[in-house]
C-alpha cells in the first residue's frame, strides 16, 4: 500500500502526476568542457528539452581581424581552437597565401603538416581523456592523455618557443627552421604517442562498462549528419569517408599515404573510435613527412614588408581537428582584410545538440555533449 | 565519393546554367570556388534547384558569410558542397535596401539555423521565416550589429541597448 494519498500522485486519467523540471548546466561546469551553458528540461531522468546558450567566450575574432594587418591577426586565429593552435594558424595562413598568390617552400609545407598533425593528436588526446572522465573512468584517462600532451607541448616549445599558442606559422612559410635534434626527438614522441594510444585503447575500448554506455547511444544517419552540417569525426562516424585532406587537398597531403577511418552507425562509440583511429593515421603522416622532408628554405624569399592584397575573395576549407575549419577572406586593397569569417566546425556540430540530447537520460546527455568534442574558443569565435 | 580535387573547378557554373536554365545569375571565380551572384527574388529557387537536381545535389550547407558592403547594402554568401558529385560553389545574394530581408534556408538545410542567427545579429540581416530569430553569440537584449563597417571597434559595451542605424550610417 502506498504511503501517499491516492489523489496526490495520480492525475484525472489515473497516471502518475509528474512535473517537468528545469536543470541548468554550465556555463561554469566541468562537464560542458568550457563556458557552455545548456538548460535541460527533464521529466524524471528523461531529457525532454534542451536549450543551448553560447557566446560566453565571444572575443570578436572577425571584427579584430578586419582591423588588423594580415600578419598581426594570426595570434587571434590560433586562439580559436586552442587545443590545436597550429591547425588554425595553418588554415589562416594558407587562406592568406592563396589570396595573395604567395608560394610556400616545400620544406615549410612539410614542417606545417608535421605541426598540424601533432596538433590533431594533441586535440584528440584531450578528447579521449576528457571523454573517458565524462563516461566515468575518473582521472585515469585524463592522466594517460596528459602524459602524451605534455610531450607534444614540450616539442612545440622546442620548435616554436611556445606551447599552446605558438604563432609559429608565417605568411609564406614558418618562423624558423626546426632544431637540429628535431627528427630524433619527434620520433621519440611518436613512439610515446603510440604507446599512449595503446594504453588509452586498453583502458577505454577494453572496458566493458565504457563500451556498453557508449554503444548505440544517439545513432546518427549520414543524411541527418549532412543536413545538420556535421563534418570531421562527427560525419565520419556515420560512415561517410569525407576528409578535406583527401577531398579537396591542400599543402603536401596529396603526397602522403593515409586512410580515413569511418564508423558504422554514427553513435557515441563510433565518434570516440574514429578519433582514436585518426591518431594512428596522424602518426603515419608525420613519419612519412620526416622521411620525405627536403632541405631548403622555410620562408618564401622576397616577401613584401607590408602585405597588401588588392582584390579578391576566397573560402578556404581545411580539415581541422573537429571538422571543416574554413576561412573566408575578402580583400579590397590595403593591409587589412575587408571581411574575415571563420566557419567553425564545433559551432556547426553543436547546433544539432537539441536533436541529439532530447529523448536520452540526463547522465547520457553529458556523454553526448562530450562526444561532440567542442572547443568553446572555436564555437564562440 | 569523389577524391578528385575540385578547388577552382570552372565548369560548375556552366553545369548549373544547363540544369537550371530558368534562373538568371552572374557567374564569376573566386580564388577557390565559382561564385554565382543571384538576385534576392531568384535566390530560393536557385538554392532549391541546386539541392534537388540529381546532377547537382548540393546537400551540405557549409557556411554563411554576412557582409556589410557599405553603400551597396548588405550581402550574404553561402558556401555549398555536394557529397554525391564532389562539387563546391558559393552563392552571393544582395539583401534589398532598406528591409535587409532574405528568405531563411532553415526549411532546406537545418544547418542554416545557427549560421543565420549569427549573420542576423552580426550585420543586421533579417531572415524571413526563421524559427528562432534570437541573438546567438551576443547578449540577448543587445541590438547592435558589430560587423557593420560603421560600427566602431571598441564601443560594444558602451553602446549596450542602443540600436545600430541602417548600413553605412555612423552611430
Amino acid at each position: 500500500m502506498s504511503v501517499w494519498p491516492e489523489e496526490r500522485v495520480t492525475t484525472a486519467e489515473g497516471d502518475l502526476d509528474t512535473v517537468d523540471m528545469t536543470v541548468n548546466v554550465g556555463p561554469q561546469h566541468p562537464a560542458t568542457h568550457g563556458v557552455f551553458r545548456m538548460v535541460l528540461t527533464v521529466d524524471g531522468e528523461l531529457v525532454v528539452g534542451c536549450e543551448p546558450y553560447i557566446g560566453y567566450l565571444h572575443r570578436g575574432l572577425e571584427k579584430l581581424s578586419e582591423n588588423a594587418d594580415y600578419r598581426q591577426a594570426m595570434g587571434w586565429w590560433d586562439r580559436t581552437d586552442y587545443l590545436a593552435g597550429m591547425c588554425c594558424e595553418g588554415a589562416y595562413t594558407m587562406a592568406v597565401e592563396r589570396l595573395a598568390g604567395i608560394e610556400v617552400p616545400e620544406r615549410a609545407d612539410y614542417i606545417r603538416v608535421i605541426m598540424m598533425e601533432l596538433s590533431r593528436i594533441n586535440s584528440h588526446f584531450m578528447f579521449l581523456g576528457a571523454f573517458g572522465a565524462d563516461v566515468g573512468s575518473f582521472g585515469t584517462s585524463f592522466v594517460y592523455a596528459w602524459r602524451e600532451r605534455e610531450r607534444i607541448y614540450d616539442l612545440f616549445e622546442e620548435v616554436a618557443g611556445d606551447r599552446m599558442f605558438p604563432t609559429y606559422f608565417r605568411i609564406g612559410g614558418v618562423t624558423m627552421d626546426l632544431p637540429d635534434n628535431f627528427e630524433s626527438r619527434c620520433r621519440w614522441v611518436l613512439g610515446s604517442i603510440k604507446q599512449g594510444l595503446e594504453d588509452m585503447d586498453g583502458l577505454l575500448t577494453g572496458n566493458e562498462v565504457f563500451v556498453e554506455r557508449c554503444r548505440g547511444l544517439t545513432p546518427v544517419t549520414p543524411e541527418q549528419a549532412i543536413a545538420w552540417g556535421f563534418t570531421g569525426p562527427m560525419l565520419r562516424a556515420t560512415g561517410v569517408p569525407w576528409d578535406i585532406r583527401k577531398a579537396e587537398p591542400y599543402s603536401v597531403y596529396p603526397k602522403l599515404d593515409f586512410e580515413i577511418p569511418v564508423g558504422v552507425q554514427g553513435d557515441v562509440f563510433d565518434r570516440f573510435h574514429v578519433r582514436l583511429a585518426e591518431c594512428y593515421q596522424s602518426v603515419r603522416i608525420i613519419e612519412q613527412c620526416l622521411e620525405q622532408m627536403p632541405e631548403g628554405r622555410v620562408l618564401a624569399p622576397k616577401l613584401p614588408k607590408t602585405l597588401r592584397i588588392n582584390d579578391g575573395e576566397l573560402y578556404m576549407p581545411t580539415e581541422g581537428t573537429k571538422g571543416e575549419y574554413g576561412v573566408y577572406l575578402m580583400a579590397q586593397g590595403g593591409t587589412n582584410p575587408y571581411r574575415a569569417k571563420l566557419r567553425s566546425p564545433s559551432f556547426c556540430n553543436l547546433s544539432a545538440l537539441t536533436e541529439l540530447v532530447v529523448g536520452s537520460y540526463v547522465a547520457d546527455a553529458i556523454i553526448i555533449l562530450g562526444s561532440l568534442d567542442i572547443v568553446l574558443g572555436e564555437v564562440d569565435k | 565519393m569523389s577524391s578528385e580535387p575540385v578547388i577552382g573547378e570552372p565548369e560548375i557554373a556552366a553545369l548549373v546554367r544547363e540544369r537550371l536554365p530558368d534562373i538568371p545569375f552572374e557567374a564569376s571565380e573566386t580564388k577557390t570556388y565559382a561564385d554565382l551572384r543571384v538576385a534576392p527574388e531568384h535566390f530560393l529557387a536557385l538554392v532549391t534547384g541546386l539541392r534537388d537536381d540529381a546532377e547537382l545535389s548540393f546537400d551540405l550547407l557549409r557556411n554563411i558569410v554576412a557582409l556589410d558592403m557599405e553603400e551597396a547594402g548588405l550581402e550574404a554568401k553561402y558556401q555549398l558542397y555536394s557529397f554525391p558529385h564532389g562539387h563546391a560553389l558559393q552563392i552571393t545574394v544582395p539583401a534589398p535596401i532598406p528591409s535587409c530581408e532574405l528568405p531563411s534556408l532553415t526549411g532546406l538545410y537545418p544547418a542554416a539555423n545557427w549560421h543565420e542567427r549569427e549573420a542576423a545579429e552580426m550585420v543586421g540581416l533579417v531572415f524571413t521565416g526563421h524559427p528562432d530569430p534570437r541573438n546567438l553569440l551576443l547578449e540577448e537584449d543587445l541590438r547592435i550589429h558589430p560587423l557593420r563597417k560603421a560600427h566602431p571597434l571598441q564601443k560594444a559595451e558602451i553602446l549596450q541597448g542602443i540600436e545600430d542605424g541602417p548600413p553605412g550610417v555612423e552611430v
